[in-house]
């Protein structure tokens, strides 16, 4: 007999079990295929085809998977065209379009929820979320604090937690995220994995590795598809000196996924222990595959592509073109930081 | 929809949430009864129960109160945990295979094969788990738009969302004087809760659509015009509610069931000398009333309920059968107390109908059939 998920690590916040990551992605993906006929056939509700859009583009989120985030993006396109007077279907834009870093639309979009009467707990929630992206954090904070203060569920605490960890704030992050797990009431292994993830980030940004791998391996094994805590996760291992495993876990993200950066960080990885000839050959797919992904999506992909040509791409003209374009896009800490180190690799290429 | 995605908690995991609740005695058998809980609606092909929740029926001997028109629900419990496995290995690569039990008060377990027609049995139950066609059927969009007009809104012929889809189902063939308690007259409520030591009520069902019907409507609540109060109510023990919040749920269900009643233009229910409507006790006491020493029925759901409140024996099965329209029933209850004309809201079946052999319910349904 199997037991339900306990995830070493994290059992001690006494939290009730959570399904095993593999079901939920069986349930999720059930979930989708059988929505996914009624809106082809033009017989879903605007719920419906705003609920499919948010599973799409979670699966997308969880796998790796562009397609996905392509797919629904389109969904949501022709969703607003369909509904023009509803405000979800604008808020359901607003959200592909932030994830494709189209920040103004999506912000216009949330505008245009909030004139159509969309509750401003709603609106203000989509807009904290751009606000933060686009580094905007002083504003975010205000909103995601505010709708803590009203109502302090697990959803609104723990977008306090992914504010707080990009700021860095780790005091703060870790005071925000037990409180937010102590409130969870579901059994669904993503919002947490996602919340692992976060923490990951931070952890890995602060240069605190062991921190960061241990925050990626719980999310992994909470959902063990998570393709970009995988991903991470090896990355981590890499700077640990395991490459072994580094290496292995990013081949397959890199022959499964549509996102070049498994391939991306496997070419530098292979390309530092001097398998070169193996290198050159992800770093041939990346290439090709960011260039494919910068033209359709330019705002999305600058920042991770600036990366790639600044490592393993070694082309620091092009990552200073990109990162040029990620700055003007989003006005981060961290697309700055990417734009002084593109700065940096051209002047000492010159 | 009966009790499809019934508040927040469901839309966010629908692995917990509960779509119906059935009881009936066995067309096949007058010494067996049969426990249905169905949970995640709109299930596709690769849908499972979760490892991480309890889903439970519980079953209690019950009275009708001398002389107080309410019932009084024995102390003492049977209840069937099912308790599910991570899928493992496969079926000729198909979809992974899911291995379940079924514990009951007793201690005795039943363990099971999910999605294996013949089920398993054991100690006087027999259970099945697995995927069905979700046998019930309504027209919810007519139904929201009842309320967005004030109006009934229902046409001559529907349209139903669930037409085509799938649930997970749980049917227990239960010999019922070796089994249970006490009886013949059976209360029936079915929950969803997490496991671990201490577990946590997330759903919970007895009757069909008090959440969303009954409950769910805000706008005439003069009480609590903006509480999602559906969660709240899933919290709550079916046998014994919270004193603190009942007075909320009467609220909104004397104003709910007042709205419905005015639809057709006269009150058929006029509320008492403290302002509730002769419907709220009774649907309070949310569970399936079944009689187990009476014969199958098709049509009887709500009989004993309704017998006791008129002060006569009842005649039927009572409990729930699979093919009952009972949103045409529940509509005509409300809206005119059976003193006019039934209210129809233009869906008369499901894709297929409930059969009267174990499982019962229809085959899982391909996935993309077009609604009618």
């Amino acid at each position: 007999m199997i037991a339900a998920t306990h995830v070493a690590g994290l059992d001690d916040i006494a939290m009730p079990p959570i399904t095993h990551g593999t079901i939920a992605m069986l349930n999720l993906r059930a979930q989708i295929d059988s929505l996914e006929p009624d809106v082809r056939r033009g017989h879903a509700s605007i719920e419906s085809r705003v609920g499919l859009i948010e599973l799409i583009t979670l699966r997308g989120l969880i796998l790796g998977r562009i397609a996905d985030y392509q797919r629904a993006e389109e969904m949501s396109e022709q969703l607003v065209r369909d509904a023009p007077a509803d405000g979800t279907a604008f808020v359901a834009r607003a959200r592909s379009r932030a994830v494709f870093h189209r920040f103004t639309d999506a912000l216009d979009d949330i505008d245009r929820a909030e004139r159509l009467s969309l509750d401003a707990g709603i609106t203000n929630h989509e807009r904290a979320s751009i606000y933060q992206a686009l580094g905007r954090y002083d504003e975010a904070l205000a909103m995601r604090e505010e709708a803590a203060d009203r109502r302090a569920s697990f959803e609104n605490l723990a977008a306090l937690v992914g504010l707080y960890a990009e700021r860095g704030e780790i005091d703060a992050t870790e005071r925000m995220d037990a409180e937010s797990r102590r409130r969870y009431r579901g059994v669904s292994p993503f919002p947490l994995a996602l919340l692992d993830f976060q923490l990951g980030l931070m952890w890995m940004n602060k240069g605190r590795l062991d921190d960061a791998r241990a925050s990626f391996d719980v999310a992994r094994r909470r959902v063990p598809a998570y393709a970009p805590a995988q991903g991470h996760l090896a990355e981590v291992e890499a700077a640990q000196g395991e490459i072994g495993s580094a290496v292995a876990c990013l081949h397959v993200l890199a022959v499964s996924s549509d996102d070049p950066d498994y391939a991306a960080q496997l070419a530098r990885i292979l390309g530092d222990v001097g398998r070169a000839h193996e290198s050159r050959h992800w770093c041939r797919l990346a290439a090709t595959r960011y260039d494919e992904l910068v033209a359709c999506h330019p705002e999305a992909f600058a920042d991770h592509a600036a990366e790639f040509w600044l490592a393993a791409g070694a082309n620091p003209e092009k990552a200073l073109r990109l990162a040029r374009m990620n700055v003007e896009v989003r006005k981060t800490p961290r697309a700055y930081g990417l734009l002084a180190q593109a700065v940096a690799a051209l002047e000492e290429k010159v | 929809m009966s009790d499809h995605i019934s508040g927040p908690r469901a839309v966010a995991d629908p692995v917990t949430d509960i779509t119906d609740v059935f009881a009936f005695p066995s067309p096949e058998s007058p010494r067996h009864l049969v426990l249905i809980m169905n949970v995640f609606p709109y299930a596709g092909p690769s849908a499972c129960f979760s490892d991480a929740v309890i889903y439970r029926l519980r079953v209690r001997s019950v009275s009708i109160a001398p002389n107080t028109r309410a019932f009084a629900v024995g102390a003492g419990e049977f209840t069937f945990d099912l308790t599910f496995d991570v899928p493992a290995g496969s079926e000729s690569g198909g979809q992974p295979v899911q291995q379940g039990r079924c514990t009951m008060t007793n201690g005795k377990t039943v363990p099971f094969r999910v999605n294996d027609e013949n089920g398993a049995g054991a100690e006087g139950l027999h259970v099945f788990a697995g995927q069905r066609s979700d046998p019930f059927f309504l027209d919810g969009p007519m139904a929201a738009q009842t309320l967005a007009t004030r109006q009934l809104a229902f046409k001559q012929v529907g349209s139903d969302r669930l037409y085509g889809k799938n649930v997970l189902a749980i049917v227990l063939t239960i010999e019922w004087a070796t089994v249970l308690e006490g009886g013949p007259l059976f209360a029936v409520v079915c929950e969803t809760l997490t496991s671990g030591k201490r577990p946590i009520r997330l759903e919970r069902v007895g009757r069909p659509e008090i959440k969303n019907i009954s409950l769910g409507a805000k706008i005439f609540d003069p009480v609590n015009r903006d509480l999602e109060i559906r969660d709240l109510y899933n919290n709550e023990d079916a046998f014994n509610l919270s004193e603190h919040y009942v007075g909320a749920y009467r609220a909104r269900l004397n104003a709910n069931l007042a709205f419905y009643d005015g639809l057709n233009g006269k009150t058929d229910w006029p509320l008492d000398e403290h302002g509730d409507h002769p419907l709220t006790g009774l649907l309070l006491a949310d569970y399936l009333v079944v009689d187990a020493s009476k014969p199958f029925s098709e049509t009887s759901y709500l009989e004993i309920e309704q017998a006791m409140l008129e002060g006569r024996e009842h005649s039927t099965c009572g409990g729930r059968w699979l093919n009952e329209d009972v949103v045409d029933f529940i509509l005509t209850l409300y809206v005119n107390a059976g003193n006019g004309p039934r209210i129809r809201d233009g869906v008369d079946g499901p894709i297929t109908w409930s059969s009267k052999v174990c499982p019962y319910m229809a085959p899982p349904n391909r996935q993309g059939i077009a609604r009618s």
